[in-house]
C-alpha cells in the first residue's frame, strides 16, 4: 500500500512540474514571438445542430497563408474546439484555447450558444473574437465580439425592408422561433423596420416553436389573420413544415420572408411548393450565383479544400481573411496584446462578398453589418435565384 | 378553435395509427416499443436515399422504405422473442428504447442533419368546411387510423390466427405447450406493425418537419394516446389520438395557452397515470 501511496506521490510531482514547464513555455505569448501564432474557436461540431464550415473555411484560410510562408515567418496555428451545443462545454472549449493555449485570439467561430456563455470570460481575458457566423443577441452586443456576418436581427428587419418597400407587400406577419433570450432583439429589429417605414405588422406570434413535428395551427391562424405574406426566423427543418403545412392548406399565396439561415442548397431541394416565392436577404454575396466574381477567390478556397459550399463557409472565410489583414498590419511581436489594439484601431476593409465593409473598432458593441443581397426560390424551381443586382441596405437612420 | 382543431386532425391520425400499433404490441407480445416511430422514420429516410441516389420513382421508394421499416421491426421483433421471451415487459420494453436511440443516431451518422428532400405522395387541400381547409394527408390518416383499428379487431376477434395471437397474450405459456408457434405469431406482430407505422409516418413526414428526432419522438404523443385506451383497449386509443391531435390544435390558436401545446402529451400521460392508480393505496401500487 505504502510503495503505491509513494508511486502516487511521485507521479503527481513529475505531472507538476510537468505542467509548470508548460505553462512556462508558453506564457511568453503564444509561443514567444518566432513560435506559431494561435489562433482559436468555438463550434458547434457535434450535437443536434451542427455548424463545422465556418470554422473549417477559417482552417483552410489560414492553411493556405501557412503555406505561402506565415505571418512575418510564423506560422498560425490553428484550434477549433467543439462546444457541443452545450454551455458548460463551451466555457471549458473557451478556457481550453483562451487560458491553456494562450491563443492571440478567436477567428471564425460559429455556434448558437457561445457568446452568451463566454462573452464576459473575453472581456476579462482582454481578447477579441471575429466570430465567423453570430447568432445570440450577445454576438453582437458585446465589445470583445465582432462577427463578420450580419446576424439574424438585422437580416430580419432587411426581410422585412424587402417585402414592404421592393415587393410592396401589406399585411405583413411574424412567427417568430424564441429561443432562450432573443425575443428582444428580433422585436427591436421589427421596430426598426416599424421606424423606418411607418408599417406595423399585421400579426405577431412569438410562440412557435423549434422543432416542431406540424405546424397547421400555426399557419391556419396566421392565414385567418388576413397575412398576405410572413417573416419567420426559423431553421431549415421547421421552414419545411411550416411551408408544407401551408401547401397543405391550399395557401399558395402567402409570400414567405425568410432569413440567411435557410438559404442552402439542401432545403431548395426540398421544397416543392413555395408559395408565391421564399425571399431572402442572403448575409453575404450569394454563393447559389456559380459565375459571380464575387465569391470566385472563396469557391476556389472551398473547392480545394472540400468544405461545402454555405453561408457559414462564407462567414468562417471571411473571419480569417479579416484577421490575416489585420496581423500582417502589426509592426512588432504578434501576442495578444498587440492584436486586440490593431483589431480596435484598424482600418475598415471591404470584400466583394459583403455589403458593409468590416471593421472591429472600440465599440461596446458590434452590429453594425447592414447590408443583404436579396435571393429568390420560386414554386417549382427547386433553385436559389438572385432578386436583386445590388446590396439591400438597412437606412441610416 | 374549431380551425385549430381541424387542423390538428391530421396529426391526431398519426398518433392514432401509431397509437394502436402500440397498443396491439402491448397486447400481443407484451412490449411498449419506444422505437416505433423510429423504425418508421428510418424506412422514410432509406425511401429519400434511395430516390436521390439511384432515381428510384417516389412510390417504389416508398415501397422499398415500408418493407424495411417492416423488417427492421421484424429483426427486432426476433431478437426480443429469442433472448427476452421469459423477460418481464419493463425489460422487453427497455430494448426498445435502446434501439430508438441507436436510430436517432444512425440517421443522422448516415443522412445527415440537414433537411431530406421528401416527396409528397399526398399533396394539398381535400375539402373545405366552412372556410376551413382538410388536407388530403388529414383525411387520409384520419379514415386509415379507423381502418387499421377496425381491421385488427375483426382479425383478433373473428380469425383463427387472431384466436392464437389472443391465447398468446392471455396464456402465452398455456399456448406454447398447444403448439401455437409463439416466436414466429409475435415476430409477425413486430412486423406488421412496423409495415403500419411506416406506412403513416411516409405518408405524414413530406407534409411537415421530418428531421430525424422530430419523427421518431412521435412516440410520446402516440403512448399518450395509447394510455387513455389502457395499452388494450383499440378503439380508445383512435379516440386518443384523433383527440389529442385535436386538443393540440385549438390548444395552438390561444396565445396564452399555445406554448403548453408540447406539453400536452406529457400532461396527459401524468394525468392519465394518476388516474388509473387513484384507487391504489401508496404500498401496493409500487
Amino acid at each position: 500500500m505504502r510503495k503505491i501511496m509513494r508511486r502516487v506521490a511521485v507521479a503527481a510531482a513529475v505531472t507538476l512540474v510537468a505542467a509548470g514547464c508548460a505553462n512556462n513555455s508558453s506564457s511568453g505569448g503564444s509561443g514567444g514571438s518566432s513560435g506559431p501564432i494561435v489562433v482559436g474557436s468555438v463550434n458547434a461540431l457535434s450535437g443536434a445542430a451542427t455548424f463545422p464550415e465556418a470554422s473549417a473555411a477559417a482552417k483552410a484560410v489560414f492553411d493556405a497563408a501557412n503555406a505561402a510562408g506565415g505571418v512575418n515567418g510564423r506560422q498560425i496555428s490553428y484550434k477549433a474546439l467543439d462546444d457541443k451545443g452545450d454551455p458548460a462545454a463551451a466555457a471549458a472549449a473557451a478556457r481550453e484555447v483562451v487560458g491553456a493555449d494562450n491563443a492571440v485570439a478567436l477567428v471564425g467561430s460559429s455556434s448558437l450558444i457561445e457568446c452568451e456563455i463566454n462573452n464576459k470570460y473575453y472581456a476579462q481575458q482582454k481578447i477579441l473574437s471575429i466570430s465567423g457566423i453570430g447568432v445570440d443577441p450577445a454576438c453582437f452586443s458585446s465589445p470583445n465580439i465582432a462577427p463578420a456576418n450580419v446576424g439574424p436581427y438585422h437580416d430580419m428587419t432587411l426581410t422585412l425592408l424587402y417585402g414592404s418597400e421592393v415587393l410592396k407587400l401589406d399585411n405583413i406577419c411574424a412567427l417568430l422561433e424564441i429561443a432562450g433570450n432573443t425575443l428582444p432583439s428580433y422585436q427591436a429589429a421589427i421596430d426598426e423596420w416599424t421606424a423606418i417605414t411607418g408599417k406595423k405588422l399585421t400579426y405577431m406570434d412569438a410562440t412557435v416553436p423549434y422543432g416542431g413535428s406540424d405546424y397547421t395551427s400555426y399557419i391556419v391562424k396566421a392565414r385567418s389573420a388576413g397575412c398576405k405574406a410572413i417573416t419567420v426566423n426559423p431553421v431549415e427543418p421547421d421552414s419545411i413544415g411550416q411551408l408544407k403545412a401551408a401547401a397543405a392548406q391550399g395557401w399558395n399565396d402567402v409570400t414567405w420572408l425568410l432569413l440567411t439561415s435557410v438559404y442552402s442548397e439542401n432545403y431548395a431541394k426540398a421544397i416543392a411548393n413555395a408559395g408565391a416565392g421564399v425571399y431572402v436577404p442572403a448575409e453575404f454575396y450569394p454563393f447559389t450565383d456559380a459565375a459571380s466574381t464575387q465569391t470566385k477567390e472563396w469557391r476556389e478556397l472551398m473547392t480545394k479544400n472540400n468544405i461545402p459550399l454555405t453561408s457559414f463557409s462564407q462567414g468562417g472565410y471571411l473571419a480569417a481573411k479579416y484577421f490575416l489583414q489585420v496581423i500582417k498590419g502589426i509592426s512588432g511581436d504578434i501576442n495578444r496584446e498587440s492584436v486586440t489594439k490593431a483589431l480596435q484601431e484598424m482600418s475598415p476593409i471591404s470584400d466583394p462578398m459583403v455589403g458593409t465593409p468590416y471593421v472591429f473598432g472600440k465599440g461596446q458593441t458590434h452590429h453594425d453589418n447592414t447590408a443583404g443581397w436579396p435571393i429568390k426560390l420560386a414554386t417549382g424551381t427547386n433553385k436559389w435565384e438572385l432578386a436583386a443586382d445590388d446590396w439591400l441596405r438597412i437606412p441610416k437612420k | 378553435m374549431l380551425q385549430g382543431a381541424l387542423a390538428g386532425l391530421a396529426a391526431g391520425g398519426l398518433f392514432a395509427v401509431l397509437a394502436v400499433c402500440l397498443t396491439l404490441m402491448s397486447r400481443l407480445v407484451r412490449v411498449v416499443n419506444f422505437s416505433q416511430s423510429a423504425t418508421g422514420m428510418f424506412g422514410c429516410y432509406v425511401a429519400v436515399w434511395l430516390s436521390i441516389y439511384f432515381g428510384l420513382p417516389t412510390w417504389a421508394a416508398t415501397l422499398v422504405g415500408i418493407a424495411l421499416g417492416g423488417l427492421l421491426s421484424a429483426l427486432l421483433g426476433w431478437i426480443v422473442a429469442t433472448w427476452l421471451a421469459e423477460a418481464d415487459i419493463g425489460t422487453r420494453s427497455a430494448v426498445t428504447v435502446a434501439v430508438l436511440l441507436l436510430l436517432i443516431s444512425l440517421s443522422f451518422i448516415l443522412f445527415g442533419n440537414k433537411p431530406q428532400p421528401f416527396h409528397p405522395i399526398l399533396d394539398g387541400p381535400a375539402f373545405s368546411v366552412n372556410g376551413v381547409v382538410v388536407s388530403q394527408v388529414t383525411v387520409v390518416t384520419v379514415a386509415l387510423s379507423v381502418l387499421i383499428a377496425l381491421g385488427c379487431r375483426a382479425v383478433l376477434v373473428k380469425s383463427s390466427f387472431g384466436l392464437e395471437l389472443r391465447a398468446l397474450s392471455e396464456r402465452p405459456t398455456t399456448a406454447e405447450l398447444m403448439g401455437i408457434p409463439a416466436k414466429k405469431l409475435s415476430v409477425a406482430v413486430w412486423g406488421v406493425t412496423g409495415l403500419l407505422s411506416t406506412l403513416v409516418i411516409s405518408i405524414v413526414a413530406p407534409s411537415q418537419s421530418n428531421d430525424a428526432t422530430s419523427l421518431a419522438m412521435l412516440v410520446v404523443p402516440a403512448s399518450a394516446a395509447a394510455l387513455l385506451g389502457g395499452f388494450r383497449r383499440l378503439d380508445l386509443a383512435v379516440a386518443g389520438g384523433l383527440v389529442l391531435g385535436m386538443a393540440q390544435g385549438a390548444v395552438a390558436q390561444v396565445d396564452s395557452l399555445s406554448v403548453a401545446r408540447y406539453f400536452l402529451p406529457f400532461l396527459v400521460i401524468v394525468g392519465l397515470l394518476l388516474w388509473s392508480q387513484r384507487k391504489e393505496v401508496w404500498d401496493v401500487a409500487r
